[in-house]
């Protein structure tokens, strides 16, 4: 089994390394910086939008605040060494933040590219490479990308090498990659399956003018549509809070098809097929009282109650509500597996008292419609900067 | 005697009605089926196309019947290649029905008599009855309509070339009935035929399984016919059958290039935008309708096959007259759960 290097000079990933970087070293600020500018350029953003969300994330000043956030008064802060990443197939852009976090911090980076990746992830690896050959050469040296099959000997290899593992890809992936030992010292940083939910408050519904409304739905819908509602914070089940939920489901969904027209996304029938499978299961097992499919771009279930949310996916598109009298009646029905909700309609007070009733014991993220997919450097309730980095005490 | 009857007009009436009653048995008899219909908001079918379809990979995922479990007498499963099978139950009158009704479709072609039979397959494909395999179940099912059977294939798999001629040096003066898989039967007969100088023109073949594998050799199912009546086998007839809807098949006609759907059964293709029924030449998802299943909720089945309607009542038989395109592809989505699936 070979190995395809994608992006880094070519050799053995595993051979000891005399090149150092520093923590928020300036020859990786400026080569990210580079990079941010690339994916902002209209015509990358036009075609792949979620680029453009990289492209600011990896803008100098954030890099900047991201870096102020790694330093500490009470201890040295170094890299934390050799980072090696697995991350998901799909989602076009998760290496790019998790890598460039990590380089970031200054450790050496081995991604792993999944042989299926396509469409932006390839627009990102010409980008990486276009930028590369203006670079420092120590980028290229470090941070490698590269693609091979399902080797247990190179994963294997490559786990004994680093000091930190990142594995996303759900439980499965997590479960399979941990069979393979890492050294003593290093450690596992897992995103296991993540269910993700949308809570809309009926009173804020109404409160709020159809401009509001619209924008809200639009926000909702790129959360929904950009992954085919597969990624970890695509929302999946609405739940609608507070009351008389009818009438504003209904405007909901009807803003919806709006949108998704204006859009002109499409639902192709294979995925139409799928949502009636997974709807007319979650009828047959009692979990959904009502069905509607007005287009094959939109599927919604009528849930017989919030403890019947699936926690699977169900095609792209597909939408169960329920309804529910506040955001606490909530909390009991929310768990680890859970990462993001998405909200409208709510005061601050409101959710910052349903955070707190969850406390910690599900839901890592709280966060307005259409910032579901924006990535963060607190993600999954780890703090990334700080998990990429390794504290020196020195006290004099 | 022929299951191929009833103008459309007329089948419709009957099949409406049948499937209707069909509707409410199941509603009564298997609670998922009924809360599915519930929601839904299924009330009455004012024709044949209205009735309520469940796809067909819903008995990969639920168990459906409408029978109590001390009534199951024959449990069937798909061969999947995903891992997920369907399963069918079948209770003593079901299993004896499609039984029934297979062999009418058959003696359409077959005439009353058990011919001497040549199948187109291995011996070893049957070895574990356990696994009964929907490769199996056509071979078995169909392996009841003849007499004197021979293996084409020996347990290897490979073509038994003495055990075809010895066949041939018997029965190859009468009417004898070959059955087999399409690929395999162009594989394993059609070549060895041509190669060797059988004479096959006595010969009724049977063959079914998809057409997937002959065309990614550029065969055509025209080319198909036409190859075959090259060695002889001009009495050829594909069907199109699925576990899901045991002992229903839709035959090709005589002249070819065409299924009939028996009295008891009927097709319907859908607009996968809209799902409404399309007209004679528009392809769409095949929905597929029999009165047979009686022990679980199958008379009214969409498929994953791509299918068009050719015409209605102007072929060799009456009824609407359809041809199988293929199968629509797996949905596939994004999403984070994906990283890394090795045996490790």
């Amino acid at each position: 089994m070979s190995v395809i290097f994608r992006f880094g000079a070519e050799g053995d990933l595993t051979a000891p390394s005399e090149d150092r970087l520093a923590v928020g070293d300036p020859r990786v600020v400026d080569f990210l910086g580079r990079l941010a500018r690339k994916l902002l350029a209209p015509a990358v953003a036009r075609k792949h939008p979620e680029l453009g969300s990289l492209g600011y994330f990896l803008r100098p000043a954030e890099l900047h605040r991201a870096v102020s956030r790694m330093q500490r008064d009470d201890a040295l802060v170094f890299p934390r060494g050799n980072v090696f990443h697995l991350p998901p197939a799909n989602v076009d852009t998760i290496f790019v933040y998790s890598w460039a976090l990590s380089a970031l911090a200054g450790n050496h980076n081995v991604v792993r590219i999944s042989s299926r990746s396509a469409g932006a992830a390839e627009v990102i690896l010409e980008a990486l490479n276009a930028v590369a050959a203006e670079a420092d050469p120590i980028i290229a040296r470090t941070q490698r990308m590269v693609t091979y099959g399902y080797d247990d000997a190179i994963t294997g290899a490559l786990s004994k090498w680093c000091d930190l593992r990142v594995i996303w890809g759900g439980d499965a992936a997590v479960n399979t990659i941990r069979k393979l030992p890492l050294r003593p010292s290093a450690r596992d940083l897992t995103f296991p399956d993540r269910t993700s939910w949308a809570m809309l408050s009926t009173a804020g519904w109404r409160a709020a003018d159809l401009v509001a409304r619209r924008n809200a739905v639009v926000g909702f819908a790129n959360d929904a549509y950009w992954f085919d509602q597969a990624a970890c914070s695509s929302p999946r089940t609405v739940f609608l809070v507070g009351g008389d939920g009818d009438s504003v489901r209904a405007e909901f969904l009807s803003l919806l098809l709006e949108v998704v027209d204006a859009r002109g996304w499409t639902v192709d029938p294979a995925m139409a097929v799928e949502k009636r499978v997974n709807a007319y299961e979650l009828a047959a097992i009692g979990a959904a009282g009502a069905l509607d499919f007005p287009d094959n771009r939109v599927t919604a279930l009528t849930l017989t109650g919030t403890d019947a949310a699936p926690r699977r996916w169900i095609g792209a598109g597909a939408f169960p509500f329920a309804e529910a009298g506040s955001l606490l009646d909530l909390v009991p029905a929310m768990n680890r597996q859970d990462q993001t909700v998405s909200h409208f309609g709510f005061t601050p007070a409101e959710l910052r008292e349903f955070g707190t009733a969850l406390g910690g014991r599900g839901v890592d993220r709280i966060v307005p419609f259409g910032q579901a997919l924006t990535f963060g450097a607190i993600w999954d309730g780890y703090d990334l900067p700080s998990e990429f980095t390794r504290l020196t005490v020195l006290q004099h | 005697m022929s299951v191929f009857t009833l103008s459309q007009a007329a089948k419709e009436e009957v099949l409406l009605k049948e499937l209707s009653s069909l509707t409410a048995h199941h509603r009564l008899n298997c609670e998922p089926y009924d809360r599915i219909l519930a929601a839904s908001g299924y009330q009455d079918a004012a024709s044949v196309a209205d009735l309520p379809w469940l796809p067909v990979r819903l008995f990969k995922t639920l168990e459906l019947k409408s029978i109590p479990d001390d009534e199951v007498f024959k449990v069937l499963t798909s061969s999947g290649t995903t891992g997920d099978v369907s399963r069918i139950y079948l209770d003593k009158a079901a299993a004896a029905e499609q039984q029934r009704r297979l062999a009418a479709t058959v003696q359409t072609i077959l005439g009353p008599k058990r011919l001497p039979m040549l199948l187109v397959d291995t011996k070893a494909m049957l070895k574990d009855r356990r696994s009964f395999s929907a490769r199996g179940a056509g071979v078995l099912g169909m392996s009841t309509f003849g007499r004197d059977h021979v293996w084409a294939l020996d347990g290897e798999g490979l073509v038994d070339l003495d055990a075809i001629r010895g066949f041939l040096a018997k029965h190859g003066d009468q009417p004898f009935l070959i059955f087999g898989f399409t690929f395999l039967v162009w594989l394993h007969l059609y070549e060895v035929a041509r190669d060797n100088g059988l004479d096959l023109s006595n010969g009724i073949l049977i063959h079914s399984g998809g057409w997937k594998k002959l065309i990614d050799q550029a065969v055509s199912p025209d080319e198909f016919r036409a190859r075959l009546a090259g060695v002889g086998l001009t009495n050829v007839h594909n069907y199109y059958g699925m576990v899901e809807q045991i002992g229903t098949i839709f035959l090709e006609g005589p002249s070819g290039g065409s299924l009939y759907c028996p009295d008891f059964a009927d097709v319907v293709v859908r607009d996968p935008e809209t799902w409404a029924e399309l007209p004679p030449g528009k392809p769409g998802l095949l929905e597929v309708v029999s009165t047979l299943p009686t022990s679980y909720p199958g008379h009214v089945l969409l498929t994953e096959d791509l299918g068009v309607v050719h015409g209605i009542d102007d072929g060799d038989w009456p009824g609407k007259r359809f041809s199988v395109l293929g199968r629509l592809p797996r949905a596939e989505a994004r999403g984070c759960s994906d990283t890394y699936r090795s045996a490790a």
